[in-house]
């Protein structure tokens, strides 16, 4: 038998962990509250707001829900998309296929990559002049 | 009634394999797989190899795999199977001899964590308890290190040296006490990539514990535990 490491190095694993579950309880408190508001109640015309598009939605954004917006961006897609990349890199694992670092790169790059873009989408739309 | 067990048979000093062998064995309500393996071994061929005790799941000897689960023999009953049922030994450790499993890398794993309660205080005086600081941790102390667990983990299966359920349940129970002051002694096991960050909280292991103590709510309190040490570690010179 192998000798024992009584040290062993402290593992980066709390980062993405704690990505993981942030993201595990925002897609489960915030989504389905999402998903009734802007999938069923708006579109339907139960609350008492302009129809549902692009100019209704930059209004709402622009006019005192910047800030909001944002963090609801990074409640709603940023940290779930972390929880995904964390899934997918143990089940990568689980699945035996030895991806090593290239693999934690691409799964926690991606999942960065797509939140940077899902905020400056929103900045962008933000700074756009009202249509 | 008569049920056939067919069990895996293996002696690595004469088999290249292990190779499967049934017996018939009497059975009727009471009958626990451990019952049924002591007759075939005193009535039908004493060279067949197994663990096993107290026949009451306290000492955590016989574990088998029963139809491909880890079972406690002592505490299975062959009533609730069909007619045929198939005996493995324990899986993710290596076999010595048929149902005998090499438990030794359980065993290390067991003492890294430093099960045991740690206090330098040299106190002539007992250490006083409240039930509140008693229940904090009582829930995870009725370990018997049958090894259910281990056979049950996938991820003690693909990396043996993850330390494991059991051990870092224990590790949680001490973590735990009012006692004990050896936290500090402890969290470097768990912080490594085997330690508690080796859990991808299957669960699996709380479905087979014998006894009931949920140790991947243990492991998961470890990550917790470790995720905290990390952010503290921070902010250390």
């Amino acid at each position: 038998m192998k000798p024992v490491n009584t040290q062993p190095k402290r593992s980066d694993e709390p980062i993405w962990w704690a990505l993981f579950s942030a993201g595990g309880v925002c897609f489960a408190v915030f989504l389905p509250g999402l998903m009734l508001l802007l999938g069923v109640l708006w579109p339907l015309g139960f609350l008492e707001l302009s129809p549902l598009n692009y100019a209704s939605l930059q209004q709402l954004a622009a006019f005192g829900y910047g800030i909001p917006a944002l963090a609801l961006v990074g409640a709603c897609i940023c940290l779930p998309l972390f929880h995904a990349a964390h899934r997918i890199h143990h089940g990568m694992h689980d699945l035996k296929l030895n991806t090593g670092l290239a693999g934690k790169l691409l799964c926690y790059g991606l999942a960065a990559l797509l939140s940077a873009t899902a905020l400056a989408l929103l900045w962008c739309v933000l700074k756009q002049p009202l249509v | 009634m008569e049920k056939t067990l067919s069990i895996v048979r293996y002696n690595p000093e004469l088999d290249s394999q292990p190779h499967s062998q049934s017996y018939q064995v009497p059975v009727d309500n009471s009958t626990s797989v451990l019952d049924a393996l002591l007759y075939i071994q005193e009535q039908l061929d004493p060279t067949l190899a197994f663990r096993w005790s107290c026949r009451m799941a306290i000492c955590g000897s016989c574990s088998v795999m029963v139809n491909g689960i880890p079972k406690l023999g002592c505490k299975t009953f062959l009533r609730d199977y069909g007619d045929e049922v198939l005996l493995e030994p324990l899986a993710h450790f290596a076999t010595e001899k048929d149902l005998v499993p090499d438990i030794n890398v359980f065993l290390q794993h067991l003492q890294q964590v430093k099960p045991y309660l740690i206090n330098p205080e040299q106190s002539e005086q007992p250490h006083k308890q409240s039930p509140q600081q008693l229940a904090k941790y009582r829930k995870f102390a009725n370990c018997i290190n049958c090894g259910l667990c281990y056979s049950a983990c996938p991820q003690f299966g693909l990396n043996p040296e993850f330390l494991g359920p059991a051990a870092l349940t224990l590790a949680q129970r001490y973590n735990l006490d009012s006692r004990d002051q050896g936290k500090a002694e402890r969290m470097p096991e768990l912080n490594g990539k085997n330690g508690v960050w080796g859990c991808t909280f299957v669960g699996f292991c709380s479905d087979v514990c014998p006894k009931h103590l949920d140790p991947a709510a243990a492991v998961n309190q470890g990550k917790v535990a470790s995720a905290t040490d990390f952010v503290i570690s921070m902010f250390k010179p």
